[in-house]
């Protein structure tokens, strides 16, 4: 779902990469296919970028599924701005590439990020060398410039506003995918 | 390059005794101001008569007991101070911490040389001989450009090879064009009194002075840092040139003795290109398979394994040199080819000795050859002519830019990554001309207007290595800098943005965004099928880099422990130690709110966040792979998940007690841990893996199958 559809070479593409990765030949990638990859297995955020392309309770990914998840991370292409407020929003609006993001931090799903999620995070985000104080203050800190509604957690809306300054569209888009 | 059979022949011509002249005469000036022995202060004569002279002033001595016989000794000594001074005028320049920062350290070299050269000539009132072109393209060139080639992060190679031949072949050839047919138009001007150079003087000229050189690039991009990718761009480029630069210097230079040039001579000389090139390559595989091959064996003379590495390189260049072919270019296949195999062969110890004694000879090298360059610039083999010289550094900025600019046009309609132009000014500003240039103009034939030739080049590399050299890196820093005026991220959107950074380039590796994979996957099964039985020793158990990394790892944090004696002593290792917090809890307890705690969030954040992959260069000419923070982290970041894949599987009751069984059970050695890794290779189903966590081997393998290999991971860990 889109406004433009993606065009016919990038779909060939990104289905000669998942053939690629699919070393069992089913048709569908599991969990292990995407460890192989060795950058992600260095990546700090791996795990969680390969749980976002599996559904909930699902061990297989097909190439629909696939494709669906990277087309969060579409260009956004200028003329689609404008295009009709009626129809679903496409999934690589910007609304919709942070609710990406976002659903990487809330792993229980409750539409906010809590303390713990964050330091979660952080923790694989952040060298050995800091201690659990130090990393929980940083949390902290980052909870108190975000909540608004004081309930100690960031919500949606305030992960939107925290970076309503950093060019979305930019960092979460990569440039084939149009 | 085949430079060396034509640098034979001008031998003669170019001040042959060299470098051991100009030592000779330093030498006996500063004897005569010590007083030392008894020798004569005449002016040294030219064809070295001076050591007769010091022959017969010994035997008109009695008998001392100290007695002085320079000539017994001569060029080894004189080699050796050259080195020697070399190497201190290197400990100097980081003895001032500003200084290397300010000024790259090849001008600081190449102001060292102007000194020594200046000195020489006023000592003896004559040019100084001039860096013989032997020595240069047999003796100091082939070691950085192994070093380069070795060291060559292959897959950022791979990927970009198709924009770096671009780049090399018509890039190049196009500055050889227009440089020569521009620098010929301002020849027709009557007012400057060139008009007897010709149209094939000016190309043949244009063939020289167009390169990219090697050293330079490498010299300057150490100092800058640029995204990996800009730098095996320019790097690439700089070295792949040979092979053009090869084809056109020779078909000119054949073409300004030959009395008419017919059409399928320059078909020849474009077939010839598809020779030197291919050939080089081919003839650097062949060495390098046959090293792969040989380091099979070295299994019980261990000490000489790093000795093959080198001799085949070596080898290879020179076989290259002997057929006309490019040997730059077969050297770096060389290196690149045997890579794999011989790492994988080779002992640890022996890797090590093989990285450091790469980057002490190409480190030498590359003093030597800029404070040679100075050296060599003083002296009265130049013709000024101004108006030539000026224009030949305005066309080579000029074209260099225009050539960029148009490739990059190409380039960027057809490929996915695109170069900014924040990118193609910082290609077109960093290409230096160098010493290969300087060594090509000496070897021209002789004819009337050498000398302008020759001053030209060697302005256009001062040029090029002072201003360029010194002004790249605040420009670079300039055209940072206006991306960061806002203001400073708060903490919050700090994290965040590292965060969707590091997911979109785990994206990216997902989706492939890099590069062919379908060649790339053949050549794996290729290799898998056929080379690494016949290369490696152990084929039936491959380790994937990963595997060989951890080992690497767990061998070296087991030594610590060993050596510690306990476990709270382990340095820096992962913090779920509980021994580091209480420290720091008292200190930190008070800040945890307030607002001056911002600066030290920051602060924290800013040492501490790990880095996005490809920020920096994996390649450096002062410190060895695997030294750099990249890996360092990667392997934190391994160490961690393994822990916390662990901790899944076995419901964690503490660290310790399973380190220290591991730290033992390590150090019984490695034999025993072989045969159960190649096992645990084969597992495939990751529960398996889970339920068999007593054994440390199989825990090991948990990585493996993580991350399961087939020269992906070997890719990986080579870039690391």
């Amino acid at each position: 779902s889109g406004a433009k559809p993606i065009s016919h070479s990038q779909i060939t593409r990104l289905y000669s990469r998942f053939t690629s990765l699919d070393k069992g030949e089913n048709g569908t990638l599991s969990r292990e296919d995407f460890q192989r990859i060795p950058e992600l297995a260095i990546n700090p955020l791996g795990d969680r970028i390969i749980n976002a392309f599996f559904s909930e309770g699902e061990d297989q990914v097909n190439f629909r599924g696939f494709m669906r998840t990277l087309a969060h991370f579409r260009p956004i292409e200028d003329n689609e701005k404008s295009k009709d407020q009626n129809g679903p929003e496409p999934l690589n609006s910007r609304s919709n590439k942070l609710h990406f993001a976002f659903r990487l931090y809330d792993l229980d799903k409750d539409d906010k990020i809590s303390r713990d999620e964050l330091l979660q995070v952080l923790r694989m985000m952040v060298g050995v060398n800091i201690s659990d104080e130090q990393l929980g203050s940083i949390a902290d800190r980052t909870i108190q410039e975000a909540d608004q509604d004081g309930d100690c957690a960031i919500s949606f809306a305030e992960f939107v506003k925290v970076l309503e300054k950093v060019d979305v569209e930019q960092k979460m888009s990569i440039r084939f995918l149009h | 390059m085949q430079w060396t059979s034509l640098g034979l022949m001008e031998r003669q011509r170019a001040g042959s005794k060299g470098t051991t002249t100009v030592l000779a005469v330093l030498l006996s000036s500063f004897l005569q101001a010590a007083g030392v022995g008894a020798l004569h202060g005449s002016p040294v004569a030219e064809n070295g008569s001076w050591a007769a002279e010091e022959a017969q002033g010994n035997a008109s001595m009695e008998h001392t007991f100290f007695s002085l016989d320079y000539q017994h000794v001569q060029v080894p000594f004189e080699i050796t101070l050259w080195i020697m001074l070399a190497s201190l005028a290197k400990i100097a320049f980081h003895l001032y911490n500003k200084l290397p920062s300010v000024v790259p350290e090849s001008c600081l070299l190449i102001f060292v040389g102007l000194i020594m050269g200046g000195i020489i000539y006023g000592l003896n009132d004559k040019s100084p001989p001039v860096m013989d072109s032997d020595i240069f393209f047999l003796y100091l060139l082939p070691p950085i450009v192994l070093d380069a080639g070795y060291f060559m992060p292959s897959r950022p190679f791979f990927e970009n090879i198709g924009t770096i031949l671009l780049y090399a072949v018509v890039g190049t050839i196009w500055n050889v064009f227009g440089i020569g047919f521009s620098l010929y138009g301002i020849c027709q001007v009557r007012a400057f009194g060139l008009r007897d150079v010709s149209l094939l003087h000016n190309l043949l000229f244009g063939s020289l002075i167009a390169a990219v050189d090697p050293v330079a690039v490498l010299a300057v991009f150490e100092e800058i840092h640029v995204n990996e990718k800009l730098h095996i761009l320019v790097f690439g480029e700089s070295l792949l040139n040979d092979a053009v630069t090869v084809v056109l210097y020779k078909l000119f230079r054949s073409f300004c003795e030959m009395p008419a040039i017919k059409t399928v001579d320059v078909f020849a000389g474009v077939g010839k290109f598809f020779v030197v090139g291919i050939g080089g390559v081919l003839v650097g595989l062949t060495f390098g398979m046959t090293s792969a091959f040989t380091t099979r064996f070295t299994k019980d003379i261990r000490v000489i394994e790093p000795l093959f590495v080198f001799l085949y390189s070596y080898l290879s260049y020179l076989t290259a040199e002997m057929f006309h072919l490019s040997g730059i270019v077969a050297i770096i296949a060389c290196a690149m080819g045997m890579k794999r195999y011989v790492e994988a062969n080779i002992s640890l110890k022996s890797h090590t000795t093989v990285k450091y004694f790469m980057k002490m000879w190409s480190s030498v090298s590359d003093t030597l050859i800029f404070i040679f360059l100075g050296v060599s610039t003083i002296g009265e083999n130049h013709e000024w002519n101004w108006p030539y010289i000026f224009f030949t550094v305005i066309f080579c900025l000029v074209w260099r830019a225009l050539g960029v600019l148009v490739l990059t046009f190409f380039v960027n309609r057809f490929h996915v990554n695109t170069v900014t132009s924040k990118d193609q000014f910082i290609i077109a500003y960093g290409g230096l001309r160098g010493a290969i240039c300087f060594s090509l103009v000496f070897l021209l034939p002789d004819f009337r207007r050498k000398k302008l030739f020759i001053a030209a080049t060697t302005v256009v590399i001062l040029f090029t290595v002072f201003a360029q050299g010194m002004t790249i890196r605040p420009l670079v820093d300039l055209l940072h800098v206006k991306r960061k005026r806002e203001s400073a991220p708060t903490v919050g959107e700090q994290i965040h943005i590292r965060f969707l950074d590091h997911l979109l380039a785990g994206i990216e590796d997902i989706s492939g965004h890099w590069g062919q994979y379908y060649w790339k996957d053949k050549l794996e099964y290729f290799n898998s099928k056929y080379l690494q039985k016949f290369l490696l020793r152990e084929y039936d158990q491959p380790k994937s880099s990963i595997v060989l990394l951890y080992e690497k790892l767990e061998r070296k944090h087991a030594i610590e422990l060993a050596e510690a004696g306990q476990l709270g002593h382990a340095p820096s290792h992962p913090s779920l130690l509980n021994s580091d917090r209480t420290v720091i809890t008292e200190k930190k307890s008070e800040d945890a709110l307030c607002p001056d705690g911002l600066e030290d969030i920051q602060e924290i954040l800013a040492r501490n966040l790990y880095r996005i992959r490809r920020t920096g260069p994996a390649y450096s000419r002062h410190t060895l792979p695997g030294e750099t923070e990249p890996v360092e982290q990667a392997q934190e970041i391994l160490i961690l998940q393994r822990r916390s894949l662990r901790l899944d599987a076995s419901g964690s009751d503490g660290i310790s007690p399973r380190k220290e069984k591991e730290g033992s059970s390590l150090a019984r050695g490695d034999s025993d841990v072989q045969p159960r890794l190649c096992r645990s290779l084969t597992v495939e189903d990751a529960e398996k893996v889970r339920a068999v966590k007593q054994n440390r081997s199989q825990s090991v393998c948990v990585i493996p199958a993580r991350s399961k290999q087939e020269g992906a991971g070997k890719e990986m860990a080579s870039d690391m």
